[in-house]
């Protein structure tokens, strides 16, 4: 499965992980991405507000022409977005997946600060196992 | 399957037109001042009809020369819902629903900054084209001159630009564009006229995802 790349989003909406691993969409920098994933955090809650019938959750994926960012949002309020082509089904489960390599590698680490940036060679090694590997 | 509104708004970020199907959270009556004249009936500032009938308050408005209230085109095409009757069967929305022209705002507040993201994370000239909430999916479209077509529908539906593209080439192309009484890029006027709203109204409930 291509990935573009990945990021973790904290729930006060910092960018606490991001990761490129195919080529393929615009190399920007640090600040920008940083810049993006908090106006992703206030579209999320917007567009949960949207809603033309009952109660609804936020974006669960957004589609551009080429590419689609699919979100899973944690009962704890941290976002996953994952960066993939439009074709291929499997970006929801890969979420879960990379989801629980956090629980494990971040979470129980009594080393990483909460909502804080994520820098643990765990994570980072599992993530490359699973993703595929890519510049950092 | 179904279909829940459409919006439009024009290169100004103002909403110009407004109609809606299957939708059952309604929004409140938007503020006087907060939206513009021509926009949809069902959601038009409601204080000029609050006491008296409706046909005095139409007659009074400044967009009688393209909406008038009897004819037989009300008839054929136009949604009671979306007629000159408030929407009394629905439950009225409470004090915290948001209102239409609030609404409007953050339709167009989130198609904006998600345009944006995708032309930044894409570097190319890509557009958004739809995002996917668990109770809804917002299409949009938009055209060269800069109009916005925006459509919300059920989770399940395929791409729906084709569509918007559709009624753009079609009834926006014929009754806005070529009507003379339509002035468009006003910044004071929306485009709704029965024509156009009849039109609109048969296109989308023909669709195979209209149930």
């Amino acid at each position: 499965m291509v990935v573009f790349g990945l990021w973790v989003i904290n729930k006060a909406g910092g960018l606490v992980y991001q990761r490129n691993f195919t080529d393929g969409l615009a190399q920007l920098t640090s600040n920008e991405y940083l810049v993006l994933a908090g106006t992703l955090h206030g579209i999320h809650a917007i567009t949960s507000r949207l809603s033309p019938t009952g109660p609804s959750s936020g974006a669960q994926v957004i589609e551009g022409e080429s590419f689609k960012l699919t979100i899973l949002l944690t009962v704890t309020g941290t976002k996953f977005v994952l960066l993939t082509p439009l074709v291929g089904t499997a970006a929801e489960s890969t979420l879960q997946k990379v989801y629980e390599i956090y629980s494990d590698t971040v979470m129980k680490n009594p080393f990483h600060t909460p909502e804080m940036p994520i820098r643990i060679d765990g994570f980072d090694s599992r993530i490359t196992a699973l993703l595929g590997s890519g510049q950092s | 399957m179904t279909i829940y509104s459409l919006y439009i708004f024009d290169r100004h970020c103002a909403c110009v037109y407004y109609h809606d199907w299957h939708r059952t959270k309604q929004t409140r009556p938007a503020m006087e001042g907060g939206l513009l004249k021509a926009v949809s009936r069902a959601v038009a500032p409601r204080q000029v009809d609050s006491g008296t009938t409706a046909a005095p308050s139409t007659f009074s408005s400044p967009r009688n020369t393209l909406v008038s209230t009897t004819g037989a085109v009300v008839a054929i095409g136009e949604d009671p819902s979306a007629g000159t009757a408030p929407p009394t069967a629905t439950v009225r929305p409470g004090v915290n629903t948001l209102t239409f022209d609030e609404e409007a705002k953050l339709v167009y507040g989130v198609i904006l900054s998600l345009r944006n993201m995708i032309k930044k994370l894409s570097g190319r000239d890509e557009h958004f084209t739809s995002f996917r909430t668990s109770t809804y999916k917002l299409h949009l479209y938009e055209t060269l001159s800069g109009y916005k077509f925006i459509m919300l529908s059920d989770p399940s539906t395929d791409g729906l630009r084709f569509v918007l593209r559709q009624i753009y080439s079609g009834p926006f192309v014929d009754y806005v564009a070529r009507n003379p009484l339509v002035p468009m890029d006003s910044r004071e006027q929306g485009i709704d006229n029965e024509y156009f709203r009849a039109s609109v109204d048969r296109m989308v409930r023909g669709l195979s995802v209209f149930a």
